[in-house]
């Protein structure tokens, strides 16, 4: 078992892998310091590997900078100081490259589906990208692109369920109509913010399930926050550790005692 | 010490009410009982309503219909597009801010005077108060449509644009289905208030019913008057009603929490 804790102001030592990122490292962050307009820092110095076809968790209080982190990642915020490496490109002062931007998925906590709209419509946003602009505004979605939704719905276990109207899922089956609109997005990196949070314990393991093989299989990176410790014991590869903005743990979750990070979550 | 602010507010706005109503000679008790007997008269001269011209008013009331209608439609068909250029979580204050002043603009002008401009510029008649109507609904629902827009929920923004979409895209796929709903329904309202602005179209020739109202009042034939008040009312009525209706068929009740 392996704790970095952090001194508060400390910037991490520079890593040899911040310069060129070998082929494993999905996310890399360095020294990544954060704040809101006019406001104090969020996020000081976080500093932290995500490897690729590995699960990320970042655990924290509330307001310790979970979703911030997240959405740094994505590139909805700019970062005020450090760097932020994501499948191989270091932002340059524009902001995240359109193409990472194409190829990192991002659920948001209540997931960001479009109630009104259907199954199979929520699942196909995900491939909005990969479309012309007109086509998609008349909703004229390519044959193979409704296949691709169908089918990946069906394997997700929503087989039958393409023209009902999300509002009438329950939570498991909407969790799955997210994860198939980033797979329509085909997204190598994918944040979720507190994904499972809202589940009973066997959906929850289910679904999670279905993001463990996916990372195992297609080499899919997971980055997740929660504050599930039984979601980190079970699924956890990586463990990251936020409090109050600083990284107070960064740890491969083999022998990890779950007991341990709640110890350091509160502290 | 904290009592004392709130009370002074309250000695000061009742003396500005005092002040202006004797300004605008409301304690004139003289006028007042005048007024009322004045009323009593108008009243007593509106009926029983004259049903002869029960006809003429329903046709110029189908024109009322009409203009608001197709001034209805009109102006929602402009106001959608310039409510996506106001709204702030999808275009910046470059773009935001003019297009909310050009639609400020707009709405400040009483519909009523844009049927005057217009009947300036394309004559006598209902399609003056189309065009009028048609303005002011653009001003109107311009800002209740960007206002809709940027209450959508920001996390199916955010998800919408993380995969990479632009845009149009953007509007079209997160904002217009998360704002379907409330746009419907205040383009249902608009065409109720519409209906109302219509009728009194007609006071400055732009067509409809209200060209009768103010003939019947001038030449004092007021049981003509109530006729047409009647049978506008019925058909205000009628409109809220199938409004109603409508609403009910199309928005489904808030969709609790996910
Ligand atoms: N848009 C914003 N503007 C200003 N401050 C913000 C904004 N969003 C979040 N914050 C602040 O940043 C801090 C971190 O918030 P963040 O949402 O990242 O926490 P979190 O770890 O995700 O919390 P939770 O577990 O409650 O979701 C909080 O103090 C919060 O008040
Ligand atoms: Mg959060």
């Amino acid at each position: 078992m392996e704790l970095t804790e952090q001194p508060s102001e400390a910037p991490a030592a520079e890593s040899p892998g911040a310069l060129a990122p070998p082929p494993g490292e999905a996310v890399v962050i360095r020294d990544l310091w954060f704040a809101y307009r006019g406001a104090a820092p969020v996020l000081h110095g976080v500093d932290f590997v995500a490897r690729r076809g590995q699960i990320t968790m970042i655990l924290g209080a509330s307001g310790s900078g979970k979703t911030t982190l997240l959405k740094l990642i994505k590139g909805f915020l700019r970062p005020s100081r450090g760097s932020l490496t994501v499948l191989g490109r270091t932002w340059s002062a524009g902001g995240p490259d359109p193409q990472i931007t194409a190829a990192t998925s991002y659920i948001p906590q209540n997931l960001g589906l479009l109630r009104n709209m259907t199954v199979l419509e929520n699942v196909l946003i995900g491939a909005l990208g990969r479309m012309d602009t007109i086509p998609s505004l008349l909703r004229s979605f390519p044959r193979d692109m409704v296949v691709e939704a169908s089918g990946v719905l069906e394997r997700l276990g929503l087989g039958g369920k393409d023209h009902l109207k999300v509002h009438t899922l329950s939570g498991g089956e909407r969790q799955r109509v997210a994860i198939a609109r980033a797979r329509l997005q085909r997204a190598t990196l994918l944040l979720a913010d507190e994904f499972v949070s809202q589940l009973d314990p066997i959906t929850k393991t289910e679904v999670m399930n279905i993001l463990r093989t996916r990372s195992k299989e297609a080499g899919t990176t997971y980055v997740q926050t929660t504050h599930q410790l039984d979601v980190v014991e079970q699924f956890a590869d990586h463990v990251v550790v936020l409090r109050e903005g600083k990284q107070v743990l960064d740890s491969p979750a083999a022998g990890l005692d779950v007991m341990e990070i709640a110890r350091i979550i509160k502290q | 010490m904290r009592g004392v602010a709130p009370r002074l507010t309250q000695l000061g706005l009742l003396a500005v009410l005092v002040a202006t109503l004797s300004n605008l000679g409301l304690l004139n008790l003289d006028l007042l009982v005048r007024g009322a007997g004045n009323i009593a008269v108008f009243v007593a001269a509106m009926f029983p309503p004259n049903l002869a011209v029960l006809e003429r008013v329903s046709w110029a009331l189908l024109e009322t219909l009409q203009i608001a209608y197709v001034g209805t439609a009109l102006g929602a068909v402009l106001a959608l597009p310039m409510a996506f250029l106001a709204t702030g979580t999808l275009f910046g204050p470059r773009v935001t801010a003019p297009t909310r002043f050009a639609l400020a603009f707009v709405r400040t002008i009483p519909a009523l005077l844009w049927g005057i401009v217009f009947v300036v510029a394309v004559g006598l008649g209902p399609a003056a108060g189309a065009l009028g109507i048609g303005l002011y609904t653009l001003g109107y629902l311009g800002k209740l449509f960007y206002e809709i827009f940027e209450g959508v929920d920001p996390e199916v923004l955010e998800a919408v644009r993380g995969v990479g979409c632009n845009r149009l895209q953007l509007a079209r796929f997160a904002v217009l289905p998360e704002a379907a709903n409330g746009v419907l329904a205040q383009l249902l309202f608009m065409f109720e208030y519409n209906v109302r602005a219509s009728s009194i179209m007609g006071f400055v020739g732009a067509g409809g019913v209200g060209y009768y109202m103010l003939g019947y009042i001038q030449l004092l034939r007021y049981d003509a008057l109530m006729t047409a008040i009647l049978v506008t009312l019925v058909v205000v009525l009628f409109i809220d009603w199938l409004s109603r209706r409508i609403r009910g068929l199309f928005i489904q009740p808030a969709n609790v929490g996910e």
